[in-house]
């Protein structure tokens, strides 16, 4: 009902194509991270879902209608896409007041998203005063207003103070946990493992990865474990055995690739070899993206 | 136009919009100080000097000051429209009003009935001010042609509003599009002088203003020449949704 399709959605800006033949799902009830290097068509994905940009061609619904055909699209759909994007002239209050009165939005409501949003003592203040990271506070009040069930933010942590990527965290992992459907973009790899269950990765307008945070970093990162034990000498010879070496790792640890925990405690244990601490090392997110996205990345530093 | 999104509640968003910036109100309410105040002051200076000071037209002399009024009709007409295009404020505006023609034409009509209402108080103000300092020469509502310039006046500054506010929606900024209009309606008038005919008097302003003469020599009357600027107008209007609705936001 609430969750976003998108379908062979293209969008070429004169001979770029900024968007090429996409097709992924967002559905409702958790956090959807979507990732991708500078110019990947993250931005474009979420104006042409918006209808402020024209497809090319393919569609991009939600809940199997046209945003544009929404009589109510406050309700349905909160949208931050640029901070920028008020005239500096008006005040935080009347900014939301005019996109209030346009749904048909109480006027207690602007008062109720400052407040959440934590703007409320400059609701007086002409925008233009406003630094970034009070802008992106009220592009996520104005997101809010209509209390939709489907919200779209485009880099929402920009210019936020760490209390603010706190809240914006939270809001949106509470969010989530009512139901709603949330597509978070961000550059910020640390910030979108903290946040997201689930993710989509775009490279050169292409879908590259569409699955769970757990299968995304699993499927791109080799087992490693981490491990301390009184007997390394006799550990490594059990190791070598299977084809498995033992690396020396800080702090009087050792690391072995290539095998999980449970293979190497097993092991330990029918060896009788006593294993004081034994850990599958995760990889990041950001080493796991890095990995997809290195081929991909447009406008990637050599390295 | 399949969204049902009611217009009433786009008005009033417009004209939260339209009220919340003080270049735009300011210049809305310009348009009665301008037009009355300048007549008024100017009557008062050299209305009784000699019979025809104000102009040869006595009718239009008593709307001298319409020559301010409308740079700040364009004015408002204008900056209405490009404050959609500051920072972008268009994107914020289309997530609550998706539906481009239903935003621009409520935004037009705000604009359109804001400045008609405002352009008849103008209208009747500016006459009774300026005549009341005319003395023996002055002319009072009811004389020939007095109540269709009145009423007329304040089409012209609506039409003047709304064609500002259509090149805007085309252009996309209010400085171009008044440093073109403003120097075409205080120039063109010492460039063509008082020649009639020729295609001068299809011009904008040169029409629109013939609702003001007592007589007009020209191939337009009074209300032709008011349809020629209603022309104009709906042309630049036409662009403007055309541009709104084709391009990308």
């Amino acid at each position: 009902m609430n969750s976003i399709e998108i379908r062979e959605l293209t969008k070429e800006y004169g001979r770029t194509r900024a968007v090429d033949h996409l097709t992924f799902d967002v559905l409702p009830g958790r956090v959807t991270g979507f990732l991708g290097p500078n110019g990947a068509g993250k931005s474009t994905t979420m104006r042409l879902l918006l209808g402020l940009d024209r497809v090319t061609s393919g569609t991009a619904t939600i809940g199997g209608a046209r945003f544009t055909d929404f009589p109510d699209p406050l309700h349905r759909v909160g949208a931050l896409l640029d901070a920028q994007a008020a005239h500096g002239g008006r005040t935080a209050r009347d900014h939301l007041r005019f996109l209030a009165a346009a749904n048909r939005i109480p006027v207690r409501r602007v008062e109720e998203v400052l407040e959440q949003a934590g703007i409320a003592s400059a609701a007086k203040r002409r925008i233009k005063t406003f630094s970034l990271g009070m802008r992106q506070r009220l592009g996520i009040a104005a997101a809010l207003l209509g209390d939709p069930a489907v919200l779209l933010l485009d880099e929402p942590t920009n210019g936020l103070d760490p209390e603010g990527i706190i809240w914006i965290r939270e809001l949106m992992r509470g969010l989530a946990a009512e139901g709603r459907t949330v597509l978070v973009s961000s550059h910020l790899m640390s910030e979108t493992a903290a946040l997201a269950d689930h993710l989509v990765v775009l490279g050169q307008g292409r879908l590259l990865a569409d699955s769970s945070m757990e299968e995304f970093i699993e499927a791109r990162s080799t087992p490693k474990v981490r491990l301390r034990t009184s007997d390394p000498v006799r550990l490594r010879a059990a190791l070598a055995r299977d084809g498995f070496e033992m690396a020396s790792a800080d702090d009087g640890r050792w690391t072995v690739e290539g095998i999980r925990a449970e293979q190497l405690g097993g092991m330990a244990a029918r060896e009788g070899i006593p294993v004081l601490e034994l850990s599958d090392e995760r990889a990041s997110l950001e080493r796991a993206y890095l990995d997809l996205t290195a081929d991909h990345a447009q406008f990637a530093a050599t390295h | 136009m399949s969204a049902a999104l009611p217009t009433v509640p786009v008005l009033h968003s417009e004209w939260i919009k339209i009220r919340s910036l003080r270049g735009t109100f300011g210049a809305l309410i310009a348009i009665l100080v301008a037009t009355a105040g300048i007549q008024a002051l100017a009557a008062a200076a050299v209305g009784q000097a000699e019979a025809g000071s104000m102009g040869e037209d006595p009718l239009l002399g008593a709307f001298y000051g319409i020559n301010f009024g409308q740079i700040a009709a364009f004015t408002f007409g204008a900056s209405a429209l490009s404050a959609e295009f500051h920072n972008g404020a268009l994107r914020t505006t289309l997530t609550a009003v998706p539906n481009r023609t239903r935003f621009y034409l409520s935004k037009i009509a705000l604009i359109g009935g804001l400045a008609f209402l405002m352009g008849q108080v103008t209208g009747v103000l500016t006459f009774v001010l300026g005549q009341a300092f005319m003395g023996e020469y002055a002319l009072s509502l009811g004389d020939p042609g007095t109540l269709r310039a009145v009423f007329g006046s304040g089409v012209y500054l609506m039409l003047m509003a709304l064609f500002a506010a259509g090149l805007t929606a085309v252009l996309r900024s209010a400085a171009v599009v008044l440093s073109v209009l403003i120097p075409f309606v205080v120039m063109v008038p010492f460039i063509v002088g008082q020649a009639a005919g020729g295609v001068a008097e299809f011009l904008p302003d040169q029409a629109g203003q013939l609702v003001m003469h007592l007589e007009s020599t020209g191939r337009l009357g009074p209300w032709s020449g008011l349809g020629v600027l209603a022309l104009w107008a709906a042309a630049a209007l036409a662009g403007g949704w055309l541009a709104v609705r084709r391009r990308d936001a």
